[in-house]
């Protein structure tokens, strides 16, 4: 009798567990998790370096997939997430009931509608610096630093990547599979990412363009599930 | 007993009309269509909207703290800035364009000259920010603000919240400036039969329908599009409207078509404040309309007017000041 009101006691306590999905984005530089600080400078390749002053980016509309249907979907689901604050880097998928899935997708960026809404609260106050004050529209992504291959001043790239009407829509969807996990580790390899530009011919980008829906694909590109 | 459950019911429908009539803070104008502002995102309160005026009014919203919403926008001039061209702002700085009129804006989807700004939530971000206006930031302003002695409270009596974030600001900003509806010209008494046009007026007003109406489309007097109305390029300025927001060429020299409601006292006219009176403005589209790709094809020829003509056109376009709204003491300076 004991063992049962036991067993049942652990069930009911594990159950809201069982509902939830965590969500945990890793900054990754060469393989390291990192943060945004004043030490973290990280070696690319064998005489490059590179300082990481601010990252921020938005993900939203995270949805669960079962065999290419959709079978849950976060109600307005906006996250900022900002190495300089770890904190932002984990939130849970507050799902009422225990669902079957193989598939996560959710957006890098903050989808059109959202950004002819109006004024939004939370992680999408304009207050938080994520939101172009001279043109409409969030921001999805600040990359800041510094390089010695930026022939900009003081070497500084400034990635600032966003729009949302076509044909500069920086908006990417992705998609990974993932079965049935509850912890879903998402990793961001920064050095990837500085792989996959050239710094010494692009340092800046601050309004919506091609070139910044260009970057915003080889950012998506580089993010992965571990 | 019968008595006291009437009394009580009277009572009671009493207090729900009285409640009702506290709820009519907006009023579509009979002849106006439907606002394009979506009120069931940011209802409209009473206390809301006297926390955006206390926030249109108050310089605190500038770096400095000289510099007001109302500095450029002042009510008696139908919430423009005359006597200049082009604005300026802190520090006596100058801007780019002419400050626009502000009235009617629950009907625009898109704001500033180029309609760089897409909701009326957002648009007091831009001169809050912009380095020759306010040269401040939303996150500076919320900050002062819940440092003074009275807005926390300001914020609780219209948010239920006395922390203050940028989302209530501008959103409280955005309900004042939906106050701003001018619909009583004389204008609109005539359209709604309760005054005649002179006959000067009704010549006035037919010239107005066969040259005018297309581009400043009655009865919010502009279509609320972008169009470009053969100005020549400033060199000074080199702006080129619309496509810098679009960066399509097909946008070049396009500029949003103000509204020509209390244009007896919103001048100087243009989005560069070039022309100081309204003969200048006719003279212009008589001739001085600079072809070019994307002239609008409204303009392909000029609007040419006889003397007589242009007086009974200018003798319409006075029949839309509304001193209701220019004198309005509910949108003035709050005591």
């Amino acid at each position: 009798m004991k063992q049962k009101y036991l067993f049942w006691s652990l069930f009911w306590l594990n159950f809201p567990l069982f509902a939830q999905t965590k969500i945990s984005f890793l900054p990754v530089f060469e393989g390291k998790v990192c943060w945004v600080s004043v030490e973290n400078e990280r070696e690319i390749g064998e005489s490059d370096s590179i300082f990481v002053e601010m990252l921020r980016f938005y993900v939203s509309d995270f949805a669960l997939l079962h065999k290419d249907s959709v079978v849950w979907k976060a109600a307005n689901s906006v996250h900022l997430i900002d190495l300089a604050k770890p904190q932002s880097l984990s939130f849970c998928l507050e799902k009422t009931e225990n669902i079957v899935f193989d598939k996560l997708q959710f957006n890098l960026g903050i989808d059109s509608l959202t950004h002819v809404s109006g004024a939004m609260g939370g992680d999408l106050d304009p207050t938080k610096g994520m939101y172009w004050t001279w043109q409409s529209g969030y921001i999805n992504l600040k990359l800041e630093g510094k390089n010695w291959l930026c022939k900009t001043r003081n070497n500084e790239f400034q990635f600032h990547l966003g729009g949302y009407q076509m044909p500069n829509n920086a908006l990417q969807r992705l998609s990974f599979s993932v079965e049935n996990k509850q912890n879903i580790e998402i990793q961001v390899p920064i050095a990837d990412f500085f792989n996959a530009i050239d710094l010494s011919k692009q340092a800046q980008i601050m309004s919506p363009s091609r070139e910044a829906v260009l970057l915003a694909k080889k950012w998506a590109a580089v993010i992965s599930v571990r | 007993m019968k008595k006291y459950i009437i009394s009580l019911i009277s009572f009671f429908l009493l207090l729900t009309s009285f409640q009702k009539v506290q709820e009519i803070l907006f009023v579509i104008p009979p002849n106006f269509p439907t606002p394009a502002y979506s009120f069931e995102k940011n209802p409209l309160t009473t206390e809301k909207i006297a926390l955006g005026r206390a926030l249109f009014y108050d310089p605190i919203l500038s770096r400095n703290g000289t510099i007001s919403c109302a500095s450029c926008h002042s009510q008696y001039t139908a919430f423009t800035h005359i006597d200049h061209a082009l604005s300026h702002g802190i520090e006596d700085k100058i801007g780019t364009r002419n400050a626009p009129a502000l009235m009617n804006l629950a009907w625009h989807t898109a704001f500033m000259w180029d309609g760089a700004i897409n909701h009326l939530d957002m648009q007091a971000l831009a001169p809050i920010s912009h380095p020759s206006e306010m040269g401040e930031t939303l996150e500076n302003v919320v900050e002062k603000l819940q440092a003074t002695a009275h807005y926390p409270a300001l914020f609780y009596k219209a948010f239920g919240d006395s922390l203050i974030t940028g989302e209530h600001t501008l959103k409280a900003m955005a309900q004042f400036m939906l106050r701003l509806v001018s619909a009583n010209a004389k204008y609109d008494s005539v359209m709604r039969r309760e005054a005649v046009f002179t006959e000067q007026e009704q010549k006035g007003y037919l010239l107005f329908q066969q040259n005018c109406n297309s581009c400043h489309t009655e009865p919010l007097f502009t279509n609320l599009a972008f169009e470009n109305n053969g100005l020549t390029v400033d060199t000074s300025l080199q702006d080129f409207g619309r496509m810098k927001v679009t960066q399509n060429p097909a946008d070049s020299l396009k500029f949003k078509v103000p509204t020509l409601r209390n244009i007896e006292f919103s001048m100087p006219y243009m989005h560069d404040g070039r022309f100081k009176r309204l003969n200048e403005v006719l003279k212009h589209y008589e001739k001085g309309i600079q072809a070019s790709k994307t002239l609008s094809p409204k303009l392909a020829k000029p609007i040419v007017l006889s003397s007589n003509e242009k007086v009974d056109l200018t003798a319409f376009l006075l029949t839309l000041t509304d001193r209701h709204f220019l004198f309005d003491k509910s949108l003035g300076y709050p005591k």
